[in-house]
């Protein structure tokens, strides 16, 4: 059994990680312990306000590289631990079984080499599928330069992986985490994702990371706008269909002369994340959130920003509006666009109705009509004020968007991934990968 | 007139058809307080009729009746008069009406509803096993709804080779799986002994909610409406 001392060091070197939903696989149980739970299922939650779904834990924090951000790095002077594949093994299926998690969320430090780092973590993997008969489910980090024939095997018994790809550009990554390269960061979740199709197109039976491929970077330790970030994360889920790109606000943990001294705070994480939401559910394009070389307006959320630049598309009659206009209204989402559309087959809906079905019209009010009746701002001219207002008293709701399980958000027609839907090109989207990561 | 039903669906469809057309009927559990100087009845069973008014619903709505039933596990105490104001809605429209949004009844129902499905999602995750000395595992847990019993298939189909008990214990019931069946009984207490390393177990899981946490980001509020305090007094890393 893992003793206290180990655990801590363990979970508190991987707690930084943020990718961690639990969602994408419906993997069955034929006999043994566990399954998937497509929605993914929270188990706890945190006094930070997170949500414990997985056991989150390093296998080592002893590392070779030292990456100027990492509080594992290797020239810091701080305990180190290590746990073998048969004690980790153990202690997720002790807490499984107790119902404390919903599976395994395994990273580590480099250890040694590459090669004998992912060796480590596909050992602990295979036992807990083989010799435990763990079907719950499992998420494994691909670690950068390990070989292919490596992160492939342990493709087939994870449900996830994901590579983090750090920094949103070239130039930070080499400044920052000179070990690291962009190759190593991009090739295996180019591989993978190739033989995901592949696995795909030949209609094999087996499992092959069914709930696909994630990664994460950091957010204000290098100089990127979010106007780039936002192209790039497009460019991640148009080129590598990646399920979620997840964004880690900079903590300073160590201190560096590359580095800033204060958080990146936790507004702009946020602001991304909505953006983030607009490119997956609500049919936009990157190049319609914010312009390349600008951040996302701190007082407005990207929705909100994107309105008051196109006016000429409202108000919108709630009445007859389509889908995809209703979600591009400020203050409606998937839900309440789903109420709408389900309410409208029936009745002409009038205001109160909006009311009672609780949508919140309170950003919404300015771009719509309801029966015809605009009840917005009657001096255009305020709503920028009016919006930032409502803005402000709802910052503390609207951060549960992105702690929360991702696959409860559902919109109207089933699966989120079949309302994928993205504007622009594969062409723009490509030169985006290639232009800046 | 007040129309007090037991709880059960007959029960509960032999009421809606004695106040179907009572302009001013009031559906409520027995549990409720009586009131002063309105009329009321107790409702007697009538199976022969509950039957027909259940054919009859399922004709009109193959869905209603799964609703019904989630409904009447509702903690909610107008639970059975938002049941029957919908399925009074129903009856008189003829014909699915769960999209009607608009409609106070439905709302209402809708809202119960989603209430009782979100308590399951929720327990899904916040139930907290401990494992007894014969390798069982018991959960005492205290819904706000009736829902233990449905929360069984969840935990068969990912425990098929581990018996388990759920206890609701306000409620002074269990829903039980032997490793081959499951039935729910009434259990007012449970004796149980714990295996041999299950303190130890416990005392890792507190260790590591502790370090998974992020000090400096504290964020309490959104931490109670995720998990609110009533759920706390039976999951291990409160206790």
């Amino acid at each position: 059994m893992l003793d206290e001392r180990r655990l801590k060091i363990l979970t508190e070197g991987a707690r930084f990680d943020v990718s961690c939903s639990s969602s994408g696989s419906g993997r069955k149980n034929p006999g043994g312990m566990g399954n998937g739970y497509p929605a993914g299922c929270c188990h706890s939650f945190t006094p930070d306000g997170r949500c414990v779904s997985l056991l989150k834990i390093l296998l080592s924090n002893d590392c070779i590289f030292s990456c100027k951000y990492c509080m594992n790095r290797s020239d810091l002077d701080i305990p180190r631990a290590s746990a073998s594949p048969e004690e980790i093994a153990e202690l997720t299926a002790d807490f499984y079984k107790r119902n404390y998690i919903e599976g395994l969320f395994l990273s580590s430090a480099i250890v040694k080499s590459p090669n004998e780092t992912m060796e480590r973590l596909v050992r602990t993997v295979k036992l807990l599928r083989i010799k435990y008969r763990f079907h719950g489910y499992i998420h494994v980090k691909e670690i950068p330069y390990a070989d292919e024939g490596l992160i492939f095997e342990a493709a087939k018994y994870a449900d996830r992986m994901s590579s983090n790809i750090e920094l949103p550009s070239e130039k930070s990554l080499k400044l920052l985490a000179p070990q690291k390269s962009k190759q190593s960061l991009l090739l295996p979740m180019k591989q993978l994702e190739n033989g995901r199709q592949l696995v795909k197109a030949e209609r094999k039976k087996e499992l092959f990371l069914p709930a696909g491929q994630t990664t994460q970077m950091i957010v204000g330790a290098s100089p990127e706008r979010d106007g780039q970030i936002v192209r790039l994360t497009q460019a991640l889920y148009r080129g590598m269909n990646l399920r979620r790109v997840y964004f880690s606000s900079y903590v300073p943990l160590v201190q560096d002369s590359l580095l800033p001294d204060l958080p990146a705070g936790q507004l702009r994480e946020h602001r991304l994340y909505q953006a983030d939401w607009l490119l997956r559910f609500y049919g936009f394009s990157a190049e319609e959130i914010v312009p390349e070389n600008e951040d996302l307006a701190p007082d407005l959320d990207p929705k909100c920003a994107w309105a008051l630049r196109n006016l000429q598309y409202f108000p919108v009659e709630v009445n007859r509006a389509p889908l995809e206009l209703l979600l591009r209204v400020p203050g409606i989402g998937g839900k309440s666009a789903k109420k709408i559309l389900e309410a409208r087959k029936y009745t002409t809906l009038r205001p109160e109705h909006l009311k009672k079905m609780r949508v919140v019209l309170k950003r919404a009010r300015h771009f719509i009509t309801v029966g015809g009746v605009y009840a917005g701002a009657k001096d255009f001219r305020q709503v920028r004020g009016l919006l930032a207002a409502a803005e402000t008293g709802e910052n503390a709701r609207q951060m549960s968007f992105f702690d929360g399980e991702n696959g409860q958000f559902r919109l109207p027609g089933g699966k989120a991934e079949e309302n994928f839907r993205l504007y622009g090109t594969k062409e723009t989207a490509l030169s985006a990968l290639t232009g800046e990561l | 007139m007040i129309y007090f039903t037991d709880g059960t669906k007959e029960n509960f469809l032999t009421a809606f058809l004695l106040a179907y057309r009572d302009e001013e009927a009031l559906l409520a559990s027995s549990e409720t307080q009586l009131v002063l100087g309105q009329e009321c009845v107790f409702v007697k069973t009538d199976l022969l009729r509950a039957k027909k008014a259940e054919a009859r619903l399922a004709a009109l709505d193959g869905g209603c009746l799964r609703e019904l039933s989630l409904l009447l596990r509702s903690g909610d105490a107008r639970r059975e008069q938002i049941a029957f104001a919908y399925l009074k809605f129903l009856t008189e429209m003829r014909r699915p009406v769960r999209g009607m949004l608009a409609e106070s009844a439905v709302l209402d129902a809708i809202k119960c509803l989603e209430a009782v499905t979100l308590e399951i999602h929720r327990m899904h995750g916040f139930v907290r096993f401990l494992e007894c000395g014969s390798g069982a595992l018991y959960a005492p847990i205290a819904p706000v709804h009736d829902i233990c019993d449905l929360l069984v298939p969840h935990f068969r189909a990912r425990f098929p080779e581990f018996p388990f008990v759920l206890h609701d214990v306000p409620r002074r019931k269990a829903a039980v799986y032997d490793g081959k069946n499951a039935f729910t009984a009434p259990l007012e207490r449970a004796e149980i002994v714990l295996s041999a390393d299950e303190k130890e177990w416990q005392a890792l899981w507190r260790r590591y909610y502790r370090s998974v946490n992020i000090p400096s980001r504290e964020r309490l509020k959104q931490m109670r409406a995720e998990l609110p305090l009533r759920y706390r007094p039976f999951m291990t890393e409160f206790l």
